[in-house]
């Protein structure tokens, strides 16, 4: 890699390039302290194939399976790892890092919008984005519609500033924001070229996923749809070279589309959530994106006023990625009523010549769906949720009697409304056909209450809880799940008192990464499950572990932070006590085999 | 599925504590509440850290969103009618903020609750919120009489 050091971009440079601002109030303040000679554009081709040893999508490739072909470091020597070198990341937000790595550079998104560019090998600093405030006197100019409304130094009510994933795409990097933007990003130089609003956040709208690419389209998801408003929750396409929108695509039925009527009489301002908060996946053979949409809100029938199947809730959606078209959906969960959400990740398996795509929701079933058609395929239940029965044949859901919540009275449930599984992604093996999967276990008593019927209220809806160990734990919260693929059979469970907060990764080396919320790293042999090795580190580990090489050598990098959702708080808090971890100590730590 | 007794046993015992609280709310001195027990100034302190500190998750607006429960309205009062403002104050000082519990000083933990006793429109008083949880295990959070 060759690098141009110690020059820091001045104005002008950055005045440049702001003729392509789509909203210039934002003041960029990209710190650079090297300029990238070297970099190589990545390509379409190169997103579907990545080169040896490179990182080039938020799972590893188009298909997300998490996992990376690389075998240097394997079952037979794994306990040999050492660090090589560790970053801090911001400890300003939460922090669920989903890096990538290029042409020997890895790029890492932390909290509020912060990216990172790092020499993969030694860790040193390349570039970094650090996106500015408005600063009071723009606001008190009144230009911008965010300056309008946000106080300065708030990010009101968006959460806590995390961006999980970016996309690599040409020499851009691609980042979406917790103020409901998307940036294109330099990547041998990390300033700021273009920035596009894609909704207004003072309605509660932001970013927690990033971008994919598809066919050379940038498409995001959108999030923060929980409050009433005139308007729904969409999944956006975008020119990578502009930001110019192509085409939105609504995650919600409106009253006069088909499926309108799923939500009953309750007009548009009534149909909440749908949020599209964790990015999809592609195939580029049959072009479509696959993405998935969270439950309604509020999360109970009782609450929102409607007990119809609320399309699109609680679905994966196949869109056409050139115009948004939607090829086909499968509702999850219809007129879904505790907050069970089927957003997550979908990986792109081909079995027995069946294109298929297989993904988990908070109950725990693995669905396996053709991803051409969106017909139902097999469904997995792997036996720890007592909300629902699944028609093995068809793959509807039916609630079991008196699992439907009333307001005010209390219910017993498994999971709880934190899930068994959550945003942490399972990983697929092609070595050993299997599914890796983070699993938390849990259960709770619950009562939903009631929320306001009005514009600006809405919500999830208030949940009185009462969290406890799910009876078949052996008070373990954690646990990484084997599962045979296609059969579905269990391979192993592997088990430990603290969650698992992060993304499994697996390796042509046999192995399985994941990190949990107490500190400790592992790896475990993917065709049995025995614990290979370990280490811990600053805090909890949270986010998307890697693998990559640079010259032949393979590293393991392992994100860790804090903040995020109550499943990453109150479970450990309430449920193991006697564990904790430092608040802060947000880093990216990378290890590979002694020289 | 089986199911252990431990959450029957909980269950059975937030019924009990549920029940207990409520029909203590339901006594005239529990009104105190909407006598005022908290000052307009008091409340203004409690903005100003709500501003730098609850702000981010709860919104501007103290209505939450997917990850953060609502502190004003019918989610508020439905998760802490019958309880005291003991109980509420305990749980934001051990819980709040969540990247740094029960870090504020002890007086901003109170401030905050005034200001979310005044968002919830309960009136303001001339006296602030006592610092002994004792006192303010003795104000129950009441609909209006």
């Amino acid at each position: 890699m060759i690098i141009r050091t110690a020059r820091p971009y001045g104005v002008s440079l950055i005045t440049a390039h702001t003729v392509l601002l789509t909203l210039a109030f934002l003041i960029s303040t990209s710190f650079s302290a090297a300029q990238i000679e070297d970099f190589t554009a990545v390509t379409d081709e190169m997103l579907t194939s990545p080169p040896t040893g490179e990182w080039l999508s938020w799972r590893g490739t188009p298909a997300a399976w998490g996992y990376s072909p690389l075998d240097q470091i394997n079952t037979e020597n794994v306990n040999q790892l050492q660090l090589k070198w560790s970053f801090a990341l911001d400890d300003t937000g939460a922090v669920q890092a989903a890096p990538l790595i290029h042409d020997g550079i890895m790029f890492i998104p932390s909290a509020r919008g912060v990216i990172q560019a790092l020499d993969a090998v030694s860790g040193d600093l390349l570039w970094e984005y650090r996106p500015a405030l408005p600063t009071e006197e723009f606001i008190n100019s009144g230009e911008g519609t965010r300056a309008a409304v946000l106080p300065p130094g708030a990010f009101a009510g968006v959460g806590r500033g995390v961006q999980k994933n970016i996309a690599l795409y040409g020499d851009m990097i691609y980042a979406a924001t917790e103020t409901a933007s998307i940036r294109a990003i330099d990547a041998r130089s990390g300033l700021l070229i273009w920035e596009t609003q894609v909704a207004d956040p003072t309605l509660g709208y932001f970013y927690t996923a990033g971008p994919i690419v598809a066919n050379g389209t940038l498409v995001t998801g959108i999030t923060g749809c929980e409050r009433y408003k005139e308007d729904v929750c969409f999944i956006t396409g975008h020119d990578p070279a502009t930001g110019e929108q192509k085409w939105r695509t609504s995650t919600v039925a409106r009253p006069e589309d088909p499926g309108g009527d799923t939500w009953g009489d309750l007009p548009l301002r009534f149909r909440a959530g749908s949020d599209a908060w964790v990015a999809g996946s592609y195939d580029p053979e049959a072009n479509l994106i696959y993405w998935g949409t969270s439950q309604a809100k509020p999360w109970a029938r009782a609450v929102r006023g409607s007990d119809g199947d609320a399309l699109y809730t609680n679905s994966t959606l196949a869109l056409n990625p050139d115009n948004g078209q939607m090829a086909w959906y499968f509702q999850h969960l219809p007129g879904e009523t505790h907050d069970m959400d089927e957003v997550f990740e979908n990986i792109l398996i081909d079995v027995d010549g069946r294109k298929s795509l297989f993904k988990m929701g908070k109950l725990g079933i693995l669905w396996q769906l053709d991803r051409e058609t969106g017909e139902f395929i097999k469904g997995t239940d792997i036996g720890y949720q007592t909300i629902v029965n699944l028609d093995p044949i068809t793959g509807k859901i039916s609630y079991r009697d008196g699992m439907i919540p009333r307001i005010g009275e209390e219910l017993n449930m498994c999971p709880s409304t934190s899930g068994f599984k959550s945003w942490r992604a399972m990983a697929y093996s092609p070595d050993t056909s299997a599914m890796y999967i983070p699993i938390t276990l849990n259960c709770e008593l619950a009562t939903f209450g009631p929320t306001e019927r009005q514009l600006g209220g809405g919500g999830t809806g208030p949940v009185r809880r009462v969290n406890y160990h799910h009876p078949e734990s052996d008070g373990n919260l954690g646990e990484v799940l084997a599962l045979d693929i296609p059969s579905g059979e269990v391979k192993w469970r592997y088990r430990t008192r603290a969650p698992f907060n992060t993304a499994a990764l697996t390796t042509a080396g046999g192995l399985v990464f994941i990190g949990d919320w107490n500190r400790t790293m592992s790896a475990l042999d993917a065709e049995n499950g025995e614990l290979l090795w370990q280490v811990r580190l600053a805090t909890s580990n949270q986010g998307f572990p890697i693998s990559y090489s640079v010259d032949g050598k393979q590293y393991i990098a392992m994100p860790v932070g804090t903040g995020g959702a109550s499943w990453s708080g109150s479970l450990p808090r309430e449920l193991t006590p006697e564990l904790s971890r430092p608040r802060n100590g947000s880093s990216i730590n990378v290890f590979a085999l002694p020289e | 599925m089986k199911t252990s007794n431990l959450p029957t046993l909980r269950a059975i015992f937030g019924f009990a504590v549920i029940a207990l609280v409520t029909g203590v709310s339901s006594g005239q001195e529990n009104a105190v509440i909407w006598e005022g027990v908290y000052t307009a100034e008091q409340a203004a302190r409690g903005e100003t850290v709500y501003t730098e500190t609850c702000i981010a998750c709860h919104g501007q607006d103290l209505g939450g969103n997917s990850n953060s429960p609502g502190l004003v309205g019918m989610g508020f009062m439905f998760l802490w009618e019958g309880r005291t403002l003991g109980a509420f104050y305990g749980k934001i000082r051990s819980e709040m903020p969540t990247d740094r519990p029960g870090h504020l000083p002890a007086q901003d933990y109170l401030d905050v609750v005034a200001y979310i006793l005044q968002k919830n429109a309960f009136p303001e008083g001339s006296e602030e919120l006592p610092s002994s949880v004792e006192t303010l295990d003795s104000i129950s959070i009441v609909s209006k009489p």
